[in-house]
């Protein structure tokens, strides 16, 4: 049976970190400098949590997984947990869930555009991780 | 990306002036954060062309922020002189719809406390006004809880009664490019041209001798370039005809009245003509139209009023006898794209409509505008130019010569 890891803890992190350093070059991510905390509200412990990404220069320069408030980012979005975790899972793609209202983003709408076709790259990465949800 | 003119470019504009002259009128009555909707407010400050749906948030300091939908952003960030952290998409996604996303940037500049937010509404006879709808008025009002909304459009009216050189100079530009446009037409008619040629085809030869020489659109909402031909020419008290596919045909008036834009700046001129001959009573009619046009223009300067022009031109008209072919209207408001329509502020008998005792103060814009209609006889004529109002005269910008022509 494969080894999986539980969502979104520190395990899960760290491989993610390794797979998106690994299959994302910075060229992929057209050199962006820009940061954005995914904030996952009613997850199954009853606990909100979030997930931060922040990258320099395309370069993935930190990866965070943890509870309460995250870093301050340049985008924000908050959405329940079972949205965010069929995005990670490749079951509802971006546009949809952007479109449905239940995620809510902060941060400059033009430059967010620029940037959705990255976070499907990275989505289709960490859908690859075996995890327990 | 289109930033600010040098201040020795004839089309300069001191936009962070303008923002500062609000944000000194704002504190002034007490108004925190200043919510713009209307066309005539995004114009008059963003220096871009907002067809969308948009909105302007002033704050007390710094720069106003734009907000459009997020289809158009992109090309504002390109013309406006605001960068791109100052104009700002929304769309219909969570967080991001336009009420959400200005109520939050509104809080923001609150930072917590509770305010008195200026927002525009009002009633207009010009369809792409944008005052507040209702709908929006409640959802910002429910977004907004604690603070106070008050109208304060005024606030913008004054402030762009009296036109700066450099909006000035884009009238006149634009003013030259609709002259062109005229050149075109009389081309086009001249020499048996006009045989076969529809309304909508004049509208088009002027479209395009009009774009070839820098304008960006035939702003008017109503149609474009207006072409009115034959019966068209005289319907009774109407001066708004969209051009229709109806022939040009010999011993008719045609009347043309076109439009150009350049840098928000509204060229608008209309020029008459009878296609192959005129009647000795239709040649009648034309000299009372240009004999009354001419007289009109000789009246405006700082002091005249609407209503002071009005009765003199009509007891002219009542003299000659054709008082009873008169739109009982000269004149018609007029600014960068959006603001169209009333003269002067909003402080005449009838809510936002052109107090007719408003006194014209140098340095207004205005259309000098006349409708002559003779439905009977199927004929009328049409005169609009944008004038400059001097201290003793006015200055009428297109240049293209008033006088009715046959066109042989």
């Amino acid at each position: 049976m494969e080894h999986t890891v539980a969502y979104l803890s520190q395990q899960w992190r760290d491989e993610a970190e390794k797979r998106l350093k690994a299959e994302i070059s910075p060229e992929k991510m057209k050199h962006l400098t820009s940061s954005v905390a995914y904030v996952y509200v009613d997850c199954p412990d009853g606990r909100d949590k979030y997930l931060f990404f922040k990258t320099e220069n395309g370069t993935f320069a930190q990866i965070l997984v943890g509870e309460g408030e995250p870093p301050d980012s340049e985008f924000r979005v908050t959405g329940p947990y079972d949205l965010f975790a069929g995005l990670t899972q490749g079951k509802i793609k971006s546009q949809r869930a952007l479109m449905s209202g239940k995620l809510k983003l902060r941060g400059n709408m033009v430059k967010a555009l620029k940037l959705a076709s990255l976070a499907d790259r990275i989505n289709k990465v960490l859908e690859k991780i075996p995890a327990r949800y | 990306m289109a930033k600010l003119h040098e201040q020795n470019d004839p089309y300069f504009i001191d936009f962070p002036a303008r923002v500062s002259q609000i944000q000194k009128e704002m504190a002034r009555e007490g108004i925190d954060v200043y919510l713009g909707s209307r066309l005539r407010t995004l114009s008059w400050i963003s220096d871009a062309f907002c067809p969308w749906r948009s909105y302007v948030v002033v704050p007390p300091e710094g720069l106003p922020t734009v907000f459009t939908f997020v289809i158009d952003a992109a090309r504002i960030i390109d013309e406006s002189w605001l960068d791109e952290d100052h104009v700002l998409g929304y769309a219909p996604m969570g967080g991001m719809d336009q009420i959400t996303i200005i109520a939050d940037h509104i809080k923001a500049i609150l930072k917590g406390k509770r305010g008195r937010v200026g927002f525009e509404t009002g009633l207009s006879n010009y369809l792409p006004e944008g005052n507040l709808t209702h709908f929006e008025y409640e959802a910002f009002h429910d977004a907004l809880e604690g603070n106070h909304l008050v109208n304060a459009h005024h606030i913008i009216d004054r402030l762009s009664l009296i036109k700066d050189q450099g909006t000035v100079n884009r009238f006149r530009r634009a003013s030259r490019i609709v002259d062109e446009g005229h050149k075109a037409v009389k081309e086009a008619l001249s020499n048996n041209g006009w045989k076969g040629m529809t309304e909508t085809e004049i509208a088009g030869i002027a479209a395009l001798a009009m774009r070839r020489a820098g304008s960006v659109w035939e702003w008017s909402f109503t149609g474009g370039n207006e072409i009115a031909s034959g019966y068209r020419t005289g319907m009774a008290g109407c001066a708004c005809t969209p051009a229709t596919t109806r022939k040009l045909k010999k011993g008719e008036p045609l009347m043309v009245d076109i439009h150009a834009m350049f840098k928000l700046a509204l060229g608008d001129h209309a020029h008459n003509y009878f296609i192959g001959q005129a009647t000795k009573r239709q040649l009648w009619h034309a000299k009372n139209f240009v004999d009354i046009v001419s007289k009109t223009l000789k009246a405006y300067r700082s002091g005249a009023s609407p209503l002071g022009i009005a009765e003199e031109m009509m007891d002219f008209a009542e003299t000659r006898g054709f008082a009873e072919y008169m739109v009982p209207g000269f004149e018609h408001g007029i600014g960068m794209m959006g603001d169209e329509w009333r003269i002067g502020m909003n402080d005449g008998p009838m809510p936002y409509w052109t107090n007719p005792e408003h006194c014209y103060q140098e340095g207004e814009v205005l259309i000098c505008a006349m409708q002559y209609a003779c439905p009977d006889e199927k004929i009328g004529f049409r005169y609009e130019n944008p004038i400059l109002i001097l201290k003793d005269k006015c200055e009428a910008m297109s240049k293209f010569g008033l006088r009715i022509e046959v066109i042989e």
